[in-house]
């Protein structure tokens, strides 16, 4: 289930203006077109949870031809209901994609907070917040999910990404841990201190700016992480559903044998095809991430 | 060899810590479950008729501890009995003790994820060779970008779409337990029975998860190709095949930590692809407790997945030590 990523080389970057951040990005995705695909799969998919739930109304117009393949009335076909395929992907993607974000900004905060402070610090407060890091590192996740749903329902996408946050921050505190070790004996950084200048300055102006890369391409394979577990907890059908979202289709789809007769083909394939095509974009954008935090790999 | 011990002795110490709270985590969760279980089966039991001191045996052979008294006392009760590998009395299979339950479907989970991981890490380690090896070239571009989606793909995308195109459109497998009819054992139909139920599983599994080894033992293939010792060797003229061996043996090192690490997580990951193929393993029996509020067979099962994290971690430390005499860590690193 974890997905790790390498840890790179981290090199001390003068903190870049954010016009100039924007223009670097722009050159880095047009050099390669797979990339500029990657960035438009993303930006599309967020356009759809921002704005595709307001296209439809709130009870979809049933159709009588139930599990239909793909016809121009219905782009993706139908439900066992005969509800649009199309509409109900576009509907679903708010939760899970809203979940996802939610919980890749606390695993953000959490990790980046514990790594920060463990690695500045050093010491006692170090070792302690590491066996705890350890700790949440070693609890088999998912379980742990399917566990919690016996108590706890998850009716907003809030409380999902909450929880799915809060289990997944070790791997991103233990390696800005270690990047934060190196960084605090680098000439810089020493430089800095020497000065006498104040810790709150050494760590937001010295070493948040080094770490900020390897955050944000952890981010962004996290979002994908997040939303495997989630579509996978509704898919299982531990929880109860009282909206649509990717799992809840992938469970009904299968619930209604579309695996056992092979009707309604789409109605299953839709939600998996979407989270390929998520993978598949995120992906190609962390090639382009790479190079523009990255200066040794750029080619000119 | 003293150092080791302590060593040993130290992550013992911690996974025993880490058992504990994932016990009591338990104990806590299913005192907290909305109606209380407890309570609810001893009030269940005491309407079919049974006597108050009946029925409270019953339950506290159910869960592990007695339904009335201090919290403390069925504390201390659960962990007792915990400590005689008593887990108690699955709900759903009425007077099984959780601890047959958990072990019999154990022993299927281990033989799917041994055969899927098995698998994978040999075409993950053989691809991821090649990839680093022509990493200039078409073939290694392709098998890279190959790899970071496959492991990007959740295993149960992957097994949804083999079930529905193997086993449906073109019947090639079969789904599901395998035959009740037929003599367990070592006789040719038995055996031919598992492996076309099992292979499906196992072929999902690996496919989903070579993805991982071979994008890690191509990046350690070509940090490994960068050291002075594979330039010295192809100035002293050795034949390819050896300066091969060379680099394979040192760059599959960090792979074993891998494979330790995720044998572990893998009792408990296999979740999906059990539940996809209708496999009976622990993550299928997991869905299963919860789906019917099995409460103690439900604990028993995550504290069996979780030891068996604990236990993979402590063996990917412990090997790692033995097998790359450069690993001398120091204390808390």
């Amino acid at each position: 289930m974890s997905t790790t990523v390498e840890v790179p080389v981290v090199k001390p970057v003068v903190p870049a203006r954010r016009t100039k951040f924007l223009t670097n990005l722009w050159k880095v995705l047009r050099r390669k077109p797979s990339r500029m695909i990657g960035a438009f799969i993303v930006a599309l998919f967020v356009v759809m949870g921002v704005i595709g739930p307001w296209l439809y109304p709130d009870n979809l117009p049933k159709s009588a031809d139930l599990l239909a393949g793909p016809s121009l009335s219905h782009l993706l076909g139908t439900d066992f209901e005969g509800a649009d395929v199309l509409a109900e992907l576009v509907i679903g993607s708010r939760y899970v994609l809203t979940a996802a974000a939610v919980a890749a900004l606390v695993t953000v905060v959490v990790g980046v907070a514990v790594g920060l402070y463990a690695g500045y610090r050093r010491g006692r407060p170090d070792s302690a917040l590491m066996r705890i890091t350890d700790f949440v590192l070693t609890i088999p996740g998912f379980p742990l999910l399917l566990v919690l749903t016996t108590v706890w329902k998850f009716d907003s996408a809030l409380q999902m990404g909450l929880v799915l946050g809060l289990t997944g921050w070790g791997g991103l505190a233990r390696s800005v841990r270690s990047q934060t070790l190196s960084l605090r004996e680098r000439g810089f950084v020493e430089a800095a201190r020497g000065l006498g200048l104040s810790t709150p300055h050494i760590v937001s102006r010295e070493l948040l700016p080094n770490i900020a890369p390897y955050v944000a391409m952890n981010l962004l394979i996290g979002v994908t992480t997040f939303i495997y577990s989630q579509v996978g907890l509704f898919y299982l059908g531990v929880l109860p559903y009282n909206s649509t979202n990717w799992g809840v289709m992938i469970q009904l789809a299968v619930n209604n044998g579309v695996t056992q007769t092979g009707a309604g083909l789409s109605y299953l394939m839709a939600p998996l095809v979407a989270i390929l095509l998520l993978t598949l974009g995120v992906v190609l954008l962390v090639d382009a991430m790479d190079e523009v935090f990255n200066p040794r790999l750029r080619e000119d | 060899m003293l150092k080791f011990l302590r060593r040993l002795a130290g992550h013992v110490v911690r996974g025993l810590v880490m058992i504990w709270i994932v016990t009591t985590f338990t104990f806590v969760l299913v005192r907290l479950m909305p109606g209380d279980p407890v309570e609810t089966q001893y009030e269940t039991l005491l309407s079919k008729g049974m006597s108050p001191d009946q029925a409270k045996a019953q339950v506290a052979v159910t869960y592990g501890f007695v339904p009335h008294g201090s919290v403390w006392s069925q504390y201390g009760h659960y962990l007792w009995q915990l400590l005689h590998f008593d887990l108690g009395k699955s709900v759903r299979a009425q007077g099984v003790s959780v601890t047959t339950e958990v072990l019999s479907s154990a022993k299927w989970t281990i033989g799917l994820v041994l055969a899927g991981t098995l698998l994978s890490f040999l075409f993950g380690v053989v691809l991821g060779v090649i990839a680093a090896m022509r990493r200039n070239s078409h073939v290694g571009n392709g098998l890279s970008i190959v790899g970071s989606l496959l492991h990007g793909v959740p295993q149960y995308v992957m097994a949804l779409i083999l079930v529905t195109f193997l086993t449906v459109k073109f019947k090639l497998f079969s789904t599901g337990p395998v035959d009740g009819l037929l003599e367990p054992g070592l006789n040719g139909a038995y055996i031919a029975s598992i492996v076309s139920h099992a292979v499906l599983p196992a072929v999902a599994f690996a496919l989903s998860s070579f993805g991982g080894y071979l994008l890690s033992m191509k990046s350690s293939v070509v940090s490994v190709l960068g050291d002075d010792f594979i330039l010295a060797s192809e100035l002293r003229g050795i034949r390819p095949s050896i300066i091969f061996r060379y680099v394979a043996r040192n760059a599959i090192l960090p792979l074993f930590t891998v494979l330790a690490l995720s044998l572990g997580f893998m009792v408990g990951g296999a979740v999906f692809i059990e539940n996809a193929f209708n496999y009976p393993g622990m993550g299928a029996m997991l869905i299963a407790s919860i789906g019917q509020r099995d409460y103690s067979e439900m604990s028993g099962a995550f504290l069996l997945i979780t030891m068996a994290v604990i236990i993979a971690n402590i063996c990917a430390d412990m090997l790692y030590t033995v097998i790359d005499p450069r690993v001398r860590r120091g204390e808390g690193a």
